[in-house]
């Protein structure tokens, strides 16, 4: 209670007393983030370390009828990586995430644009209710009803029979993924963006404005630099959605063709190869791992020059 | 207009029952657990899915004031797994596809039975014998249904005489209109019929390479490779026109409900599915677990079988088709089950039909790496 009271009267004095006041009544200033971050890293561990160090661990196991078998071989390795449907089903995976990414920054961008600067207050919000709300919706819903939508007696080739007498193939393939994988990216993608234009400071676009920068030129070196790191973040979100995706790929082109995660349930469900799936599981992550560091290096890159400047 | 009380006692008090009641049918549901499996009063049952629907086992849980607990597992492969990892008495019963029966067998899961225990004598002749539930004219697993697996085509795109051959999946009409089920077995046993294989999972490195082109022959007319709730739905919007290894079991369903779709047993012949119950080995419920075999098979559990709502199968036994005839002449009819008429048993009497096995000269992981590169082709 005292403590408390002098507390109330240093504060409104002077701001930094109270800082100082709380790290000496408060122990060894380094046992507070100890504290405080003792269960992120357990909970790190438990969820995330240990089970990536059993997962690699997997890959050198054995199967014999059925069962798993602990041991040290390095053939479950050379037989996927060796494996002409997992190089086929790899570079299908790069390319189709690759395009996934691509195509959600070219939808989103202007999307989120239109919704931090061209809305009304009003309606931004609803703007912003109406992309969060599917996020709560079951993913695997929404692809069924792509289904329903696209497929040769679906709504779509209703229409274009009933006016042009023409019927589109448009379930299964390239077209129907991507439309399957912007159902999962473009949501997340143009939240991040809109949260990133929101920040934006507006006097330096009115500043570019005012010297004479037509809107085109204002977008292109004064807005799109200064959520750089959001667009980065985007299209790597969406490149990582897409890549570990399993339900579009199944669902919209039937596994035709498989795709690394399609190939992982085939390796389980024929043989309980579990160590094979796990090599593929490893290699995925890897993959994963350096998009992240080059798309962490890409963010970096830029801010140094800035700060050299 | 009068508001009711939510925050009345009674109300509240009801709520709390009925959340409590939701809680107890969710402890009443017939999971198999670890915890309970050695309970007397618990037959514990591994099997495809649906394989503990009220409609087929309340009788049986009933008249033994049981409990039957079921394991599903998904295709002979998770079948194995499951069984091979559980400490033995997890299972007192065990449902499997004939094909898997060697190897229950050679890893000693499964107890020689008694014929004279069950009513195999009530049998078609065809299937007193069946070859996969026998080892060294030892009994090891009864058999309870079967079916067909041909070709299943859309009924407004192809004729039945349009499908009388597998060569239809080669012809222009059906480019890429052609479904697979994402499974190796029926569908390479498919094209190894086309082939003109008998047996078709018997092959020589010879005719297995020959098969092997034959269905990378396939690749342009293929419209993609789908699980089975996949196939329902493809075949319904019209994506697979022609699905090949699969049968009635699916189209049958389907027709009913309006989708014009059908099964045909090629001029080259069908495969057969064949299920069948065996006691699992180191069960201490032995007699539980003969008694609901005992069950299945009878009359009464076979027409069950057959007339489960979401899943028709054929039986073996024919006084099980004589009380389907008996009680649901209309069924009888759909199924192709009736005694004084052409039915199920036709195309095996005409020996049309050849057992699904597993690859004799080849092993499983070659057949499956031929389909998983015929998928990324």
């Amino acid at each position: 209670m005292a403590d408390a009271a002098k507390w109330q009267t240093q504060d409104a004095h002077h701001p930094l007393t109270r800082l100082w006041t709380a790290r000496r009544t408060g122990g060894s200033p380094a046992a507070v983030p100890v504290i405080l971050g003792a269960p992120v890293v357990f909970w790190q561990a438990v969820f995330f370390a240990a089970p990536l160090v059993f997962l690699v661990v997997i890959t050198s196991w054995r199967v014999r009828s059925f069962k798993l078998e602990p041991a040290f071989v390095l053939d479950n390795w050379e037989k996927v990586l060796n494996s002409g449907p997992f190089q086929k089903a790899l570079v299908y995976t790069l390319e189709v995430s690759a395009l996934s990414a691509i195509l959600t920054l070219a939808f989103a961008l202007p999307a989120a644009y239109t919704i931090a600067f061209r809305l009304s207050p009003r309606l931004r919000e609803l703007a912003i209710a109406v992309l969060v709300v599917p996020v709560f919706s079951s993913y695997l819903l929404r692809i069924y009803a792509w289904q329903i939508v696209l497929s040769p007696g679906g709504i779509i080739n209703s229409l274009t029979r009933w006016l042009f007498d023409l019927e589109l193939q448009l379930l299964g393939g390239q077209f129907s993924l991507q439309v399957g994988l912007l159902t999962l990216t473009l949501p997340v993608a143009v939240l991040i963006l809109v949260l990133a234009l929101s920040g934006v400071d507006r006097t330096l676009l009115e500043a570019a404005a005012n010297l004479g920068c037509r809107r085109a030129r204002v977008v292109w070196h004064v807005l799109l630099p200064s959520i750089r790191g959001a667009v980065l973040l985007a299209g790597s979100t969406a490149f990582l959605m897409s890549f570990g995706d399993y339900i579009s790929p199944v669902f919209l082109t039937g596994s035709k063709p498989p795709t690394l995660s399609i190939l992982i349930v085939d390796t389980v469900k024929s043989g309980s190869q579990w160590p094979r799936a796990s090599a593929i599981g490893v290699s995925m992550l890897v993959i994963l791992t350096l998009v992240l560091l080059t798309v962490g290096w890409l963010g970096r890159e830029r801010r140094f020059r800035k700060g050299g400047k | 207009m009068r508001i009711p009380n939510l925050m009345s006692r009674d109300i509240s008090r009801r709520g709390f029952l009925k959340a409590g009641a939701a809680g107890a049918a969710f402890a009443a549901t017939n999971a198999w657990s670890p915890a309970r499996a050695s309970d007397p009063q618990v037959l514990n049952y591994l099997s495809w899915p649906g394989n503990a629907d009220p409609y087929l086992i309340a009788d049986f849980e009933k008249d033994n004031n049981v409990k039957v607990q079921i394991k599903e597992y998904v295709g002979g492969d998770q079948m194995l797994a499951v069984i091979n990892q559980s400490p033995p008495g997890s299972f007192d019963v065990v449902l499997a596809d004939a094909e898997y029966m060697h190897l229950l067998h050679e890893a000693d899961f499964i107890e020689e039975l008694d014929p004279d225990d069950y009513p195999i004598k009530d049998f078609w002749p065809e299937f007193q014998k069946f070859p996969l539930h026998w080892f060294e004219d030892k009994l090891y697993g009864v058999m309870t249904d079967f079916g067909y697996l041909g070709l299943s085509y859309n009924t407004k795109e192809f004729t039945a005489a349009d499908v009388k051959s597998y060569a239809a999946m080669w012809s222009e009409k059906a480019k890429g209109k052609v479904g697979f089920f994402d499974w190796y077995l029926p569908s390479i046993g498919s094209i190894s019929l086309a082939d003109g294989n008998r047996p078709p999972f018997d092959l020589s490195e010879e005719s297995f390479d020959k098969v092997k082109e034959r269905l990378f022959s396939l690749k342009p007319q293929a419209s993609g490779f789908y699980t089975i709730a996949d196939i329902f739905s493809s075949l319904t919007n019209g994506r697979a026109q022609l699905i090949p290894g699969i049968g009635e079991w699916i189209t049958l369903g389907l027709r009913q409900s309006g989708v014009p779709v059908d099964t045909i047993i090629p001029e080259e012949g069908g495969l057969q599915w064949t299920e069948s119950l065996s006691i699992v080995k180191g069960t201490p419920k032995n007699d539980l677990a003969r008694k609901f075999i005992q069950y299945t098979t009878s009359p009464e559990g076979q027409v069950k079988m057959a007339t489960k709502v979401d899943n028709k199968k054929s039986i073996p036994s024919v006084r099980g088709w004589e009380l389907l005839n008996k009680t649901m002449p209309g069924e009888a009819e759909i199924l192709r089950m009736q005694l004084d008429k052409p039915n199920v048993m036709d195309e095996y009497k005409a020996g049309k039909i050849a057992f699904r096995q597993l690859p004799s000269q080849q092993s499983i992981e070659d057949w499956n790496d031929v389909w998983s590169e015929f998928k990324t082709l």
